[in-house]
């Protein structure tokens, strides 16, 4: 009967009793497709909250990456008043409605807490250019098409591209491919040139000697220090600015629950996902995959979507990618 | 259990099926077809017109294949609806006799209640009632018979979704009433 | 022979009671996930990937991919008793399949396409055990114009082949490729023939689609015809499995052939739906008599079988060595891995080898224990045919509804397989052709994504289709065979006068 109240509170909207806890599995919705970065932490958090008893009910992960992500902003939008689904967000929230006139806006969405902030690195094949400079140059040289991949079209990749472009003079084609993990194999087959993939999606083939980390997209190096190749770790990797290209550019990955639920509701997975950034599990993928652990909630997390809506918004209008 | 009781005979016994009259023809069927695609292909076109069909410096624009494709199966209908207009002249086949129509919408009916009655009361409520209903009145079984079967069936189908696979299906009053 | 101690070893790791049984359960739950309609491969492995997550790796990885195995056994079932496909891969499995259940032959029909999915397998697992550092290196070499060569030749494999009148195919064709472009486009990130619904934004999901095309629609035919669903006639018994064991002999080219195409193709992501279309439709244009395929024909369940599984199976070494799922449900696993801290690409073969050979010998055992389990439990499935249609026929509605929605959680698909059904009806009554129309619902927006990259790549240029041999070698083979009916009469009336002449010849020297 408990179950059922609990129901009845979040379909009327009342405060319900405090301590509320989902009576139901709750889904975790992933913007993207399957083996993807996000993917790959909404089942990390399946990991941690399953093996450290975080909640009584299970976790489901449910891949809504239709529509380059924008299924699963319609389907939380759509899921207003719902508290036993939480959308993994990460900057589609702010791009995906400039470019492709979705109709999605992220203070519809009730936000739960920032959990991370993921990187960009600039990669090319082992085989290609040492150095920003040698690679700058190869690309001002080359008569055909100097190929960069990266994941999807107008999006955060795509906008570094151009970034890249105003920043060196260079000029790239750049070829939009489904995932990361695609776009990384790609590169390792010479089909591309170059990508900037997050580390996670290119971390593999880095360790296989396949690639080259060029630069990182970051005001500072990224912090870890152990070793990741034979000889390198992420914090050799130098930042763009010190190579003399000032391009920056962090993302995002953030939870939110749909519009409408109780500030009980809100309150249970602000402390869940606080606990989960404790677990062994959350720490040690941290550190594999090169994320920045942050944790804002409450209104530290609004005004720091606001800014960072304002300064995606500002590139993409710069870009020319906002949709008329 | 012996078989033969179980068999059943959905049709109407007393409407013979050899004579009964044609509804419609193939050939009426196929005009109407061929005009909603062609509908449809103009519609798409346009759209795919307004969203820019060109081939610019970086090759086809996103409305390019779609275009091209409006404009093919425009003409693929095209076609077929001069072809049927030509064949109306001499006789064509029949698309479905009386009894055939009858039979057809016996199922089609059930199927377009079921839909529309998930939307309200939940997948499961809405799937006992299909399966008794078409057991009882369509394949004329025992009133008890339709009724445990259809309760089985739904029976195990919650249990293995909701239960022990947690996929989340539509659900209704009666779900939430008892809290799941 | 580095392989083959590796492999050996591999066997001893697995040979533990508590594995085996883990592989037992593995099997049985995967069967039952896909024979359900709407779970099916990815679904259920997706569902009871948390299952595993307290085991240890290697008996996380023996079960699910077990799992794996018995939803790729399991998925046939349903597509040959009531023409439901389960996963893309199994629509080619129908055409036959389902008209052989039809005529009474239902067991016949599972026991090929037990018997094939197993062959094919087996040939895919060999070829991962002996080749798979040469087979990483050259998925390698797939980029976009590659990879629409490939689509191309599916295509091509599929144009001219219908008995349908040739406007038909083109509207069904077109009509599957236009469905096929609705909603977001990748390359230019921008939304097409949505006509601002938010519901056609996630475009049209093909299993939705084929739900209604396949399912809905063979409900409504059947009524109409009258025909309770005939499998009482079937004598189900270890005859009719060693009958069709008997006359496997006679199909080695096909099995062959199938075997080939899909070990090509697994490796190449997304390959398993192309390389089950393909199989079918070579084994259909080879054939000397391809009328007869389409209307239960035991060579169509071969073929498709084959070459889904060999691909399904060979699709797991681009997740292991690269890190790409080569279909839904690899990705899955994929997921699986990473959640026990393993990282496929290049250096899961170096670094974690008991894992990946444990893995491997996993994959031999379990499909022999598997094709032992799904033949035994042939009659069990069989029999569902003996139901009363009338009990029957709800069943599957509201199976095929629960498929529909399960798929995207939307009440939209409900109403969309809805009207797939009537447009299967109707289509299938005034003869325009569905097999095209899937095959370009399921390829025509990676064909098209494909095509755009290798331009946006070459700056605009078509030769870049003949740039290298490899897909210059692709790409021609396509073309070949789409003007195959052409060629064939040539090179039929050049044999005839050859034989005329040498029959003459023989005569005059009498």
């Amino acid at each position: 009967m408990k179950a059922a109240m609990a129901l009845a509170a979040a379909l009327c909207g009342t405060p319900a009793v405090a301590g509320w806890e989902p009576a139901k599995p709750v889904e975790i919705v992933v913007a993207a497709g399957a083996g993807g970065a996000s993917d790959q932490m909404a089942r990390m958090m399946q990991a941690a909250i399953q093996k450290n008893n975080l909640m009584k009910q299970p976790i489901v992960v449910s891949l809504k990456g239709g529509a380059s992500g924008a299924e699963a902003l319609m389907y939380m939008k759509s899921s207003e008043g719902d508290p036993n689904k939480v959308l993994i967000a990460y900057s589609l929230i702010y791009m995906l409605p400039l470019s492709a006139k979705i109709p999605f806006n992220w203070r519809e969405l009730t936000p739960v807490s920032v959990v991370a902030l993921d990187q960009f690195v600039l990669w090319d094949n082992s085989a290609g250019p040492k150095t920003v400079k040698e690679f700058v140059a190869a690309a001002k040289a080359a008569s055909a098409p100097f190929k960069m991949g990266g994941t999807g079209s107008k999006r955060e990749d795509h906008v570094l591209t151009v970034f890249l472009e105003q920043k060196t003079g260079a000029k790239f084609s750049y070829l939009p491919y489904k995932s990361g993990g695609e776009a990384a194999t790609q590169l390792v087959g010479n089909h591309t040139e170059a990508n900037v993939n997050n580390p996670s999606e290119n971390l593999e083939v880095w360790r296989a000697g396949q690639v080259r980390p060029l630069c990182v997209f970051d005001k500072e190096r990224i912090a870890y220090t152990s070793k990741v190749t034979e000889t390198q770790s992420w914090a050799d990797i130098p930042t763009c600015k010190e190579e003399g290209v000032d391009v920056q550019y962090l993302m995002l990955r953030a939870m939110f629950l749909p519009g409408k639920v109780t500030a009980e509701q809100q309150a249970f997975y602000v402390d869940l996902f606080h606990k989960v950034t404790q677990t062994a599990e959350y720490k040690e993928y941290m550190e594999k995959q090169a994320l920045k652990p942050i944790f804002l909630t409450g209104k530290d997390m609004v005004q720091f979507l606001e800014e960072d809506d304002a300064q995606n918004k500002s590139l993409m209008t710069e870009a020319g990618f906002v949709a008329k | 259990m012996s078989q033969t009781d179980l068999e059943i005979v959905v049709d109407d016994p007393t409407a013979p099926e050899d004579d009964s009259p044609s509804v419609v023809s193939s050939g009426t069927i196929e005009i109407v077809v061929c005009l909603l695609l062609l509908a449809l292909a103009v519609t798409l076109g346009y759209d795919n017109w307004r969203t820019g069909a060109s081939w610019d410096s970086t090759g086809p624009e996103p409305g390019y294949f779609p275009f091209y494709l409006s404009v093919i199966l425009g003409g693929g209908s095209l076609y077929g609806l001069i072809v049927s207009l030509l064949a109306r002249r001499t006789a064509s086949g029949t698309f479905v006799t009386r009894a055939q129509a009858r039979r057809v919408l016996a199922v089609f009916v059930p199927t377009l209640l079921f839909c529309l009655v998930m939307q309200f009361l939940g997948l499961y409520v809405a799937s006992f009632l299909l399966i008794s209903g078409f057991m009882r009145f369509v394949g004329k079984i025992a009133l008890w018979k339709s009724l445990l079967t259809a309760l089985l069936f739904t029976a195990i189908m919650f249990v293995t979704f909701d239960i022990a696979f947690d996929v989340i299906m539509p659900k209704g009053p009666l779900e939430a009433a008892f809290g799941r | 022979m580095e392989a083959f101690g590796l492999l050996l070893h591999g066997f001893v790791v697995l040979l533990t009671w508590k594995t085996v049984l883990l592989m037992m359960v593995g099997l049985v739950l995967g069967i039952f996930v896909g024979v359900l309609p709407g779970l099916g491969g990815p679904n259920g492995v997706a569902i009871l990937l948390p299952l595993t997550f307290t085991m240890d790796p290697t008996s996380a990885i023996v079960m699910l991919s077990c799992i794996y195995w018995g939803a790729l056994f399991g998925g046939a079932i349903t597509s040959i008793l009531f023409n439901i496909p389960g996963e893309a891969w199994s629509v080619a499995t129908t055409f036959d399949g389902y008209p052989m259940a039809q005529q009474g032959r239902a067991a016949e029909a599972l026991t090929a396409a037990f018997t094939s999915s197993f062959i094919g397998s087996l040939v895919a697992v060999l070829l991962i055990t002996f080749l798979a550092p040469m087979i990483s290196s050259f998925a390698l070499k797939f980029g976009p114009p590659e990879f629409f060569a490939v689509y191309l030749l599916t295509f091509c494999s599929f144009v001219g082949l219908g008995r349908e009148a040739k406007h038909k195919t083109v509207i069904s064709m077109s009509l599957g490729l236009l469905l096929a472009g609705i909603g977001m486009d990748t390359v230019s990130g921008n939304l097409r023939m949505t006509f601002g619904s938010p519901e056609l934004l996630r475009g049209i999901n093909f299993l939705v689609a084929v739900i209604g095309l396949f399912g809905i629609s063979e409900i409504l035919l059947t009524m109409e015809e009258r025909l309770a669903l005939r499998g009482h006639a079937a004598s189900i018994s270890l005859r009719v499995v060693l009958g069709v064991w008997k006359d496997l002999p006679k199909y080695w080219v096909t099995l062959l052939r199938s075997s080939f195409i899909g070990c090509w193709l697994g490796i190449t992501p997304g390959g398993a739906i192309a390389a089950s279309f393909m199989g079918y439709n070579l084994a259909k244009r080879f054939a000397k008599d391809p009328e007869s395929f389409g209307k239960g024909r035991i060579e169509g369940v071969f073929a498709p079988e084959t070459a889904a599984h060999a691909s399904g199976t060979s699709a797991l070494l681009p997740m292991l060595a690269l890190g790409i799922p080569g279909s839904g449900t690899a990705a899955i696993l994929l997921g699986g891995l990473m959640v026990w801290g393993l990282n496929p690409g290049p250096l899961l073969f170096v670094e974690h080898k008991d894992f990946v050979w444990g893995l491997i010998a996993s994959m031999y055992l379990g499909n022999v224990v598997g094709l032992v389990l799904v033949l035994t439990t042939v009659p069990i499935f069989a029999s569902i045919l003996r139901v009363p249609f009338a009990a029957v026929a709800p069943m599957i509605v509201v199976s095929c509804a629960i498929g529909a929605y399960a798929i995207q959680n939307a009440m939209f698909d409900i109403w969309l397989m809805l009207g797939f059904g009537i447009v299967g009806y109707v289509f299938k009554k005034i003869g325009i052709p569905l097999a095209p129309f899937t095959l370009a619902l399921v390829l025509g927006n990676r064909a098209e994504d494909a095509f755009r990259l290798s331009m946006i790549g070459s700056g605009g240029d078509l030769k870049v289709f003949w740039s290298n041999g490899l897909v210059g070698s692709i790409t021609t083979l396509a073309i070949v065979l789409l003007f195959w009916p052409v060629i064939d009469g040539l090179l039929r009336r050049f044999g005839q006068t050859q034989r005329a002449r040498t029959g003459l010849q023989q005569r005059l020297d009498q």
